[in-house]
């Protein structure tokens, strides 16, 4: 159920993103902060669905949220000169790669695990 | 919270983070094709946008007043026939300086590079910059064109009017202080038959020269106005 909800609503995001109308060159930048902001959100809720502490509302309360206030930390930013977005890109991208080496250390575990379930078995079954 | 809202905001979630990437891919895309990729400095080019951006706005802007004013112009002549006369008197210099938009046929005729020509493709005697669309081309074209009777000619959507120059810039060629590019493509109205009679001799001449020139006759080829001013600096009425 999940796992169709999430194809039909990137189909449906992709056609209609494909005839939107583009946006002013000056938002694309803040368009660009928000949309990091949104994958840390998600990759942060991967994480936390292993851990086996994930929140709905929190996930989506994040999503929306760290978007937002990413794009006003932008634009504040750029009203007092000083590159805040700089400072976003990094910590975005700095959870998401630590999110993603726990996702994938996860993964490799398990797939370790099980191979040497089938090693064990096997022995087992030799030695009888 | 049940299974059903749960992957309803899931694909909601995916539905709005893949609509994002697509707009944003389809935006910086766009704004790559302009032709302004020889900018390198990034600061450069975000000052050269959102500059377009705002000309492009301002453009609008002056649609919309214009259009007002035209509107307004209406109302204060209705049931006035001295009036009325000037109106129409106005509108027809107006269209004689190319300060309107046009439609009618006439022909197109597009002037390309012969991109398949290098150095080594050619003979030692050959040379290639005869290969290449030259500012006095358009002007032959555009001379003839006037000679057979055109109302109205623009080049690459540049119009050309009484004061329209045709130079040589570089690797560009400037119409009415813009920059164009090939391949250029030059709209005419008029009788298509004699455009394009009295063209033919001209465009093969052209085209055995080396570059690659096409014309078609067509309907319904519109024609936008000289949207620069018309200044006069030293002349006065003498009347």
């Amino acid at each position: 159920m999940i796992i169709i909800a999430i194809v039909v609503g990137c189909i449906l995001g992709a056609i209609i993103g494909m005839y939107a109308p583009i946006i002013p060159y000056t938002y694309s930048g803040y368009l660009a902060i928000g949309i990091m902001a949104a994958l840390d959100t998600v990759f942060g809720g991967i994480t936390s669905i292993i851990k086996k502490n994930f929140d709905m509302k929190i996930f989506v309360s994040g999503f929306f949220g760290n978007a937002i206030l990413a794009i006003v930390l932008t634009y504040l930013g750029e009203k007092l000169n000083v590159d805040i977005y700089l400072a976003a890109i990094f910590v975005f991208v700095s959870r998401m790669f630590n999110n993603l080496g726990f996702i994938r250390r996860y993964y490799i575990e398990k797939l370790i695990e099980k191979k040497e379930n089938k090693k064990s078995k096997k022995k087992s079954i030799d030695k009888v | 919270m049940n299974k059903k809202v749960l992957s309803l905001i899931t694909g909601m979630i995916c539905f709005v983070l893949v609509l994002a990437i697509v707009i944003q891919i389809k935006t910086i895309k766009s704004t790559n094709s302009i032709g302004i990729q020889t900018i390198s400095n990034d600061n450069l080019r975000d000052d050269l946008l959102k500059w377009k951006e705002k000309y492009d706005n301002a453009n609008v802007e002056l649609d919309k007043a214009q259009k007002k004013l035209e509107t307004t112009r209406q109302v204060a002549i209705q049931n006035k026939p001295e009036l009325m006369k000037r109106e129409l008197e106005l509108k027809k210099n107006n269209m004689a300086l190319g300060l309107t938009n046009v439609i009618g046929e006439g022909v197109i005729i597009t002037l390309k590079d012969n991109q398949g020509i290098t150095n080594e493709s050619i003979g030692i005697t050959d040379d290639i910059r005869s290969y290449l669309v030259h500012d006095a081309n358009l002007r032959e074209i555009v001379r003839k064109l006037k000679i057979s009777g055109a109302e109205a000619i623009s080049i690459n959507n540049e119009r050309v009017v009484s004061g329209t120059s045709i130079v040589c810039s570089g690797n560009v060629i400037r119409i009415n202080d813009r920059k164009v590019g090939s391949p250029f493509e030059i709209k005419a109205i008029g009788s298509p038959e004699l455009l394009y009679g009295n063209l033919t001799e001209t465009i093969t001449k052209l085209n055995n020269s080396g570059i690659i020139v096409e014309i078609q006759k067509k309907d319904n080829i519109e024609i936008n106005k000289y949207d620069g001013t018309i200044n006069f600096n030293y002349a006065t009425n003498n009347e």
